[in-house]
Parts: structure tokens; C-alpha cells; sequence
């Protein structure tokens, strides 16, 4: 099977195109791959040529920490639970997310998802929950706050949107996510919120959604969304 | 005291720099990555707390039992104490600050029975605890980041600490993008990174724990504690990536244990413990499973499709996904892996080490699980020793001497570029996989004296050569400068279980099955010079 990685040394230098020949088994994720490329004393690529270990991010290899985001076959997903067997084509190719800056190879800095929180100061502080109406719906608001806090802030969401360029106004679905996690969980901090949450998502996102398809954690931010529509009305 | 260092960002960094910032101490928290990729996000069972509401026979005096009884007596009945008597605090903490619990009917954290504990005391949060508790305290640090008071810094690791006369000045740190070394100094520095899972290759935990920041301050003179104590988890599901958890809740609900002889199965937990076998302890499981030297399946599917999916779905999911099996059909193929360190930095009862000023807290410092960990404990000590440390350090009065660390940095700098230019036959990630391997093989689940031996004389050997590897610029620099101490700390622990010439909790030797009175303490072990020195700590001088 052949493997195209799109390289780059340093944060500054060009990226290039290697390519390498694996005979690896198709149940076989491809962190596990990156890690079969890896692991011999000397990386040789397609045409024989001795060439430099692959940089990639990883920590859980089990789907819950975000660290190994990638474009995998054009397609943004976390390597360690993207098997071989699962990709379309005989050829694999693998490329850093492209919208955040390349530090080394699969490796991007990401902290630009840390600022923007930052900047909005979005935090829970004091638990004083929105009251749903009944069991049921409260049921269903402690699921979605359940399932948003399992964000991971890999980036995915933002790599697919066809909204969010680098982060500068629009923030994309984690920060969405995030607006309705801290505001269901206290009403005080409501108000402020929708105001940024207009600002910086509700007035821009064109409502594709894609990120809800990619989402690792399938985190439904079209729930999120309608939740803070719903208290933007009731205010 | 006005500011500290936390470094390593995970459930205990967190806690003690939000803690900090709370009583006005400025805090620079450290990590190469941020808080989401720690592995406190792995933690899936739960928190263990006796809440009012406690089930009925719970008090705080069973949950201190059960931790001593867990640790087969040699943790400090003091420490223990303070952590279960500030557990349901912490847990209405957790609550206040939007972690998402699992509630009760009164919308309180719900609680799950847990391993080795005589009550329902584990607080839980869906199949995720330490995700939501993370997600949480991220929050939290980000409000005092606004603020000012703490300042998050990516992209940097551990390098060594500012050491001088025994006191503690500051670190320097190594920044991966500009590949420079950082001094930074501080009233006190606090040491958060986790345990050492990366001296055994593939653990059930994260890549990013490799034990080096107690190695190196263990070289810089901090002692540390325990090492020997290992806690195997028993049903780990082998991929081509790690080794992945399979929860304890399959057991719980009623899974079996067995191993196939010809067509038949051999339940060979219940054939020896009776019906109850399945649920021991994970040190007996881990060494039945050694023991029986055949592979070794865990079966649930006489529970049924329906009850898999509403009672453990996620082990179905991860089955299904990382093995392609589905075990509503058929068993899964499990094997014990290492999951938790007992051992790590020595530290007194308000968490410093021997070095003033320099604190340690969660997995990477010892001091309440003893000889076994039980679980849901380590979370709720990861929290408790980052308050601890926090309350010690903000009451503290600022001490007014400081430290001349240019020359420092200069020596240390000119190190990173020998190295940078070395360039002898040992590749430095070949030597990380075979000192691995040595660690699975000689200090496995079941040890005696010469296997530990030939782990020791193996070690001594990637030492002798670690001056000289073959600097390998595709890695991370600290992949490169971290092998001698990762080395240290190995041949640290293999010296440390050879020591304890008995079998105790996680601890188990051949050639001393039994637990013994004499080694009724926690083990201590110093470096000087090359030099290794154990003792018990009989005088339970860290225990004050
Ligand atoms: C699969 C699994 C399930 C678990 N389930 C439970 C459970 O249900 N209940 C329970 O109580 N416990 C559980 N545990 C144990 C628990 O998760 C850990 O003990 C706890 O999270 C440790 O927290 P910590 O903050 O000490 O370390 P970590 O979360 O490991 O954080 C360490 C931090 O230090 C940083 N770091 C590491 N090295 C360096 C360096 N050289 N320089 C700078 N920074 C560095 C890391 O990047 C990270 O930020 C589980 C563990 C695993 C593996």
C-alpha cells in the first residue's frame, strides 16, 4: 500500500510530498500505521531514500483526547480510530489540518482554540442551572450538557466548517457548544453569553452543519444551538 | 507566598493553580499540551467520596479502612485521613463548578459501587468522570487566566529544577517551538506530571506519562517512594496501538474469566474462589491470568443484546471498533497491563518533597495508595494533594533569597548542544523499546531475585551508553535528553522491588510469597552520584 505525507520540517520551512510503500494488516488504525513507519531504526521512503521520522501528536491512542487530528484521505479524523480497512481508496493520504499553523509534520498549533475561549472568558463559575420545564426535558438538557463537555477541541469542527477561516471573528461549533454548556448550567451568565454567541457564531454560521458529521464525540451542536435560540427568545 | 510553578497540566495541576489563583498566588502552569490531551481524561469509573445521603453502614471511617486495607497498611494513616475527611468538599466543588455528574433522583451526584470498596461510594459521571471533571477545571483556569493570575504556557517541558543548598528556586523547562531552554523562577514549584507509564512501552494509559520530571529530580536529589508498587489492571483488550481498558463494570456485571482446554472453557477464577471469583481483587486476577500461561477471554454475552446496550455500552462500542468484536456473540481476548503507579516523588503529609519548596501532587508523587490503589481513589487524591499543596504554599511566608541561574542555564544549554551533536550507533528510540522490554520482562506481575537482577545489569548497560546516542532530530528534544533519567528511574524501580524481599499488595514475589512484618513500611530510595540507597521508612518520616 502506498502512504503520501505531506511534510514540513519546521514552522517556517516548505512542506513537501513523501511517499512510502507499507504492507501493514487493514484492521490496523492509521496511528498504528504512523507508528509501523516509526518504529525502525532507519525510515526509508518509497524510492529507497533514508529519510526522517514522522512527526504526529498522540496521547490516549483511544479516541477521547483530541491529540492525533489529521486530514486522512481528505477527509479531517483522529488517526488512532481511523482504520485502513475503512478508507475508500488503495492510497493513503495524510496532511495536517489546514487551518491552523504547521509546527512539525502532522503537527499544528492549536491554541488559537484556547484564546478565543479565553477572550469571551467563558467559564461556569457557580452552578445555578437553567430549571427545565419537566423530568423529561431535563433528562434531555443534562444528556446535551453531558455530551458537549466531552468536547475534545481537536479542531475538527472548525476544519470542515465552511465558515471558519483562522479563528480572527468567527469561532466555529466548539465555541457554540461550549455557550450552551456554560449557559445551561448558569442562568446568570446568560445574557453576556448570547451576545457573544451572536457575535462570534449565530450571526455568521451559514447552518451546513458538517462539523455535527465529522464530530468524534458526535456531539449534536444543532441541540446547542436551538438550546441558547431558546433562551435568546426567552430573554 | 506570592507565586508558584505547576508543572503538568492535568486533574492535579489544575486543581492546585486554580486553588492558588483562588488565595492570589500567580501561577504559570505548564505542559507540552494542553489540559484535553492529559490522561485524567481517561479516567472513566469515577471519584470516590462518602456524601451525606451515603449509603446505609458508609461513613468516612469505612472509606479510610478500605484505602488502608488496599494499600495493605503501609500508607499513612494521617494522610489517608485528611483525603477521604476532604472528599465530599471536594466533590461539592466539582458540582459548583459544572461538572457534569451523574445525578440521583435529588439531582446529587449519583454513586456506583467500585472494586475493593465495602460501600456504593463511587461518584461517577456517566462513562467519562475524568472528561467532565477536566472540562470543568479548564474553565475554571481559564477564569483566573483572564483575570491574570494564571498564566497557561503550551509547548514546554520539564527539564530540570533550580536547585540550591536543598532549596528550590524554579525550573527550567524546554521549549519545544523555539528549542531554547526557559529559566523561570518562583516562591515555590509544584510537580504535576502524572505516572510513568512510558518505561513500559504500551500501558492502558497515555503516551505523554513517562516519568521523567521525578526521575530528573530524583537525580537532582528528591527521593522517592514505593516504586515497586506497579497495579496491573486485569483485562486490558491488546491492539496494534495500546493496551485498552476493558472496565471492571463487564465483571460487575457479571462476566467470566476463563481459558480454553481443548473444546471446553476452564473458568478457572470461579474454580478456585467460588462464585465471587470473577469480582477479586486486580492484583489476584492479574496473577491467576500470569499464572495460567494460556490466552485468556472475558465472556458477557449470556447477558444479551439488550442489557449489553443499556448496561455497558461503551465496552461493546470499543470492542466493536478497535477489535471488530462483538461481544453480545462472543468473548473478548484480555490480558493484564500496567495501569497505575503506586510509587512516584516522596512527599510529607502538606506534599513537599525533601527539597524546601518543591511540591508533588496526583500520580507522579506517593502518599495515599500504599501498596494498591483502589479504584476512584486516584482521582479524588490527584484533587486533594493539589489543595494540600496550594494551602501549604499561599500560608507560606515568602523566603527573600533567590538564585544566580545564568551559569546554571549556560551549563545546561551547552549539555542540549553535545547532544545535539552526538552521533554514535544507538539510536535513542531503540533504546526507549528495549528498556520497555526489559521493564514487561523483569518486572512483570510476578518478580523474583534474578529476573530483577538481569533487569538491573540490562539497564546498567543503556546507561552506560545513554552518553552517547545518536541525537535524532525527527523526535522532540526532549525525547533525546530525557533517556538517561528515564533510565534512572528504571533501574530506580527495579532496585526498589528486589529490596522488598516480601510480597504486598501489587507487589508480588515468588521467592518471598508472603507478606512479611518487617517490611511493613513504604520503601525509600535516594541517588547520589550514581549511587542508589533503599530503606524503609520505619520512622514514617513522611508521614509528618
Ligand atoms: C484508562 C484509565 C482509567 C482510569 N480510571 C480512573 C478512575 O475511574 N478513577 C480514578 O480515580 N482514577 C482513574 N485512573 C487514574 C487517573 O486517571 C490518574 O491517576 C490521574 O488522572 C492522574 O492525574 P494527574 O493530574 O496526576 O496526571 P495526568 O492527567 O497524567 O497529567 C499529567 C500532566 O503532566 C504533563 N507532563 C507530563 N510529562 C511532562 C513533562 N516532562 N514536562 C511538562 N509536563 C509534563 C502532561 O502533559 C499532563 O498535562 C485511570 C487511569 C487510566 C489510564
Amino acid at each position: 500500500m502506498r502512504v503520501r505525507i505531506l511534510r514540513q520540517q519546521t514552522s517556517l520551512s516548505e512542506s513537501y510530498w513523501e511517499n512510502f510503500r507499507v504492507d501493514v494488516p487493514k484492521d490496523m488504525t492509521v496511528a498504528g500505521l504512523l507508528d509501523h513507519i516509526n518504529f525502525n531504526d532507519d525510515i526509508i521512503d518509497e524510492n529507497g531514500n533514508k529519510t526522517t521520522r514522522i512527526g504526529w501528536e498522540c496521547s490516549c491512542l483511544q479516541g477521547i483526547c483530541g491529540a492525533c487530528a489529521m486530514v486522512i484521505n481528505d477527509i479531517p479524523a483522529l488517526a488512532c480510530e481511523t482504520f485502513i480497512k475503512d478508507l475508500k481508496k488503495d492510497e493513503i493520504t495524510i496532511r495536517p489540518l489546514r487551518k491552523f499553523p504547521v509546527i512539525h509534520d502532522l503537527i499544528v498549533d492549536r491554541s488559537v482554540i484556547h484564546e478565543n475561549l479565553k477572550k469571551i472568558n467563558l467559564y461556569i463559575g457557580e452552578y445555578h442551572p437553567v430549571k427545565a420545564k419537566n423530568l423529561k426535558k431535563a433528562e434531555k438538557e443534562h444528556r446535551q450538557q453531558y455530551d458537549v463537555a466531552k468536547c475534545l477541541k481537536c479542531g475538527i469542527c472548525l476544519e470542515v466548517c465552511p465558515n471558519y477561516v483562522n479563528g480572527n471573528s468567527f469561532f466555529g461549533a466548539l465555541f457554540a457548544n461550549e455557550c450552551y454548556l456554560v449557559s445551561s448550567r448558569n442562568e446568570t451568565e446568560k445574557k453576556e453569553i448570547l451576545k457573544n454567541y451572536e457575535k462570534h457564531f449565530g450571526n455568521t454560521c451559514s447552518k451546513s452543519f458538517s462539523c455535527m458529521d465529522l464530530c468524534p464525540m458526535k456531539i449534536q451542536t444543532i441541540a446547542s444551538v436551538a438550546g441558547l435560540n431558546k433562551n435568546s427568545f426567552h430573554n | 507566598m506570592e507565586s508558584a510553578l505547576v508543572i503538568g497540566s492535568g486533574i492535579a495541576g489544575m486543581s492546585s493553580a486554580v486553588e492558588l489563583a483562588g488565595k492570589g498566588v500567580k501561577v504559570q502552569l505548564f505542559s507540552p499540551f494542553p489540559s484535553e490531551r492529559s490522561q485524567s481524561v481517561m479516567a472513566a469509573g469515577g471519584i470516590n467520596a462518602v456524601l451525606k445521603g451515603h449509603e446505609e453502614g458508609d461513613s468516612i471511617a469505612s472509606h479510610i479502612e478500605d484505602t488502608l486495607k488496599g494499600g495493605r497498611y503501609i500508607a499513612g494513616e494521617r494522610a489517608v485521613r485528611g483525603l477521604c475527611e476532604g472528599a465530599e468538599d471536594i466533590i461539592d466543588h466539582l458540582e459548583k463548578i459544572g461538572t457534569v455528574f451523574s445525578v440521583n433522583e435529588s439531582g446529587r451526584p449519583d454513586r456506583r459501587a467500585f472494586g475493593g470498596q465495602s460501600h456504593k461510594r463511587t461518584c461517577y459521571c456517566g462513562a467519562s468522570t475524568g472528561k467532565q471533571i477536566v472540562s470543568a477545571l479548564i474553565m475554571e483556569v481559564r477564569r483566573f487566566e483572564a483575570k491574570g493570575i494564571i498564566e497557561r504556557k503550551l509547548w514546554r517541558f520539564f527539564h530540570s529544577a533550580l536547585i540550591k543548598d536543598g532549596v528550590c528556586y524554579g525550573a527550567l523547562l524546554f521549549n519545544e517551538i523555539t528549542g531554547k531552554l526557559e529559566a523561570y523562577c518562583a516562591d515555590a514549584v509544584i510537580i504535576a506530571t502524572g505516572g510513568q507509564n512510558k518505561l513500559f512501552g504500551k500501558t492502558t494509559g497515555s503516551t505523554q506519562c513517562d516519568g521523567y520530571a521525578a526521575a530528573r529530580l530524583f537525580m537532582q536529589g528528591a527521593k522517592l517512594k514505593n516504586l515497586e508498587f506497579i497495579q496491573y489492571h486485569p483485562t486490558a483488550m491488546e491492539t496494534y496501538q495500546k493496551k485498552m481498558l476493558i472496565s471492571e463494570a463487564v465483571r460487575g456485571e457479571g462476566g467470566r474469566l476463563f481459558y480454553c482446554e481443548g473444546e471446553n472453557r476452564v473458568y478457572f477464577m470461579e474454580e478456585k474462589y467460588g462464585s465471587g471469583g470473577n469480582l477479586m481483587t486486580r492484583d489476584v486476577i492479574s496473577r491467576e491470568i500470569d499464572a495460567v500461561k494460556k490466552d485468556v477471554f472475558l465472556d458477557i454475552s449470556f447477558l444479551g443484546r439488550k442489557e449489553i446496550e443499556r448496561r455497558i455500552p461503551e465496552v461493546k462500542d470499543t470492542c466493536l471498533k478497535y477489535r471488530g468484536i462483538d461481544i453480545c456473540n462472543e468473548p473478548i481476548p484480555i490480558s493484564p497491563a500496567v495501569h497505575f503507579f503506586m510509587g512516584g516523588l516522596a512527599v510529607h503529609l502538606n506534599h513537599e518533597t525533601n527539597i524546601r519548596n518543591l511540591f508533588a501532587i496526583g500520580e507522579c508523587a506517593s502518599m495515599y495508595h500504599g501498596a494498591n490503589r483502589l479504584g476512584g481513589n486516584s482521582l479524588l487524591a490527584a484533587i486533594y494533594g493539589g489543595r494540600v499543596a496550594a494551602g501549604e504554599i499561599s500560608g507560606r511566608r515568602v523566603e527573600r533569597e533567590s538564585i544566580n541561574y545564568a551559569d546554571i542555564l549556560e551549563h545546561e544549554n551547552e549539555r542540549l548542544d553535545m547532544l545535539r551533536q552526538s552521533k554514535s550507533s544507538f539510536p535513542v528510540n531503540y533504546i526507549r523499546d528495549m528498556v520497555a522490554d526489559t521493564m514487561n520482562r523483569d518486572l512483570g506481575i510476578v518478580r523474583n531475585r534474578e529476573a530483577l537482577e538481569r533487569g538491573i545489569s540490562d539497564i546498567d548497560y543503556y546507561l552506560s551508553v545513554a552518553d552517547r546516542i545518536s541525537y535524532d532530530s525527527s523526535v522532540l528534544m526532549y525525547a533525546n535528553y530525557s533517556l538517561k533519567g528515564i533510565l534512572t528511574l528504571a533501574k530506580a524501580t527495579l532496585i526498589s522491588a528486589e529490596f522488598r524481599k516480601e510480597s504486598r499488595g501489587s507487589h508480588f514475589r515468588s521467592d518471598y510469597p508472603k507478606e512479611s512484618k518487617d517490611y511493613e513500611a513504604s520503601s525509600i530510595i535516594s541517588y547520589n552520584d550514581g549511587k542508589f540507597d533503599v530503606c524503609l521508612d520505619k520512622e514514617s518520616v513522611y508521614e509528618s
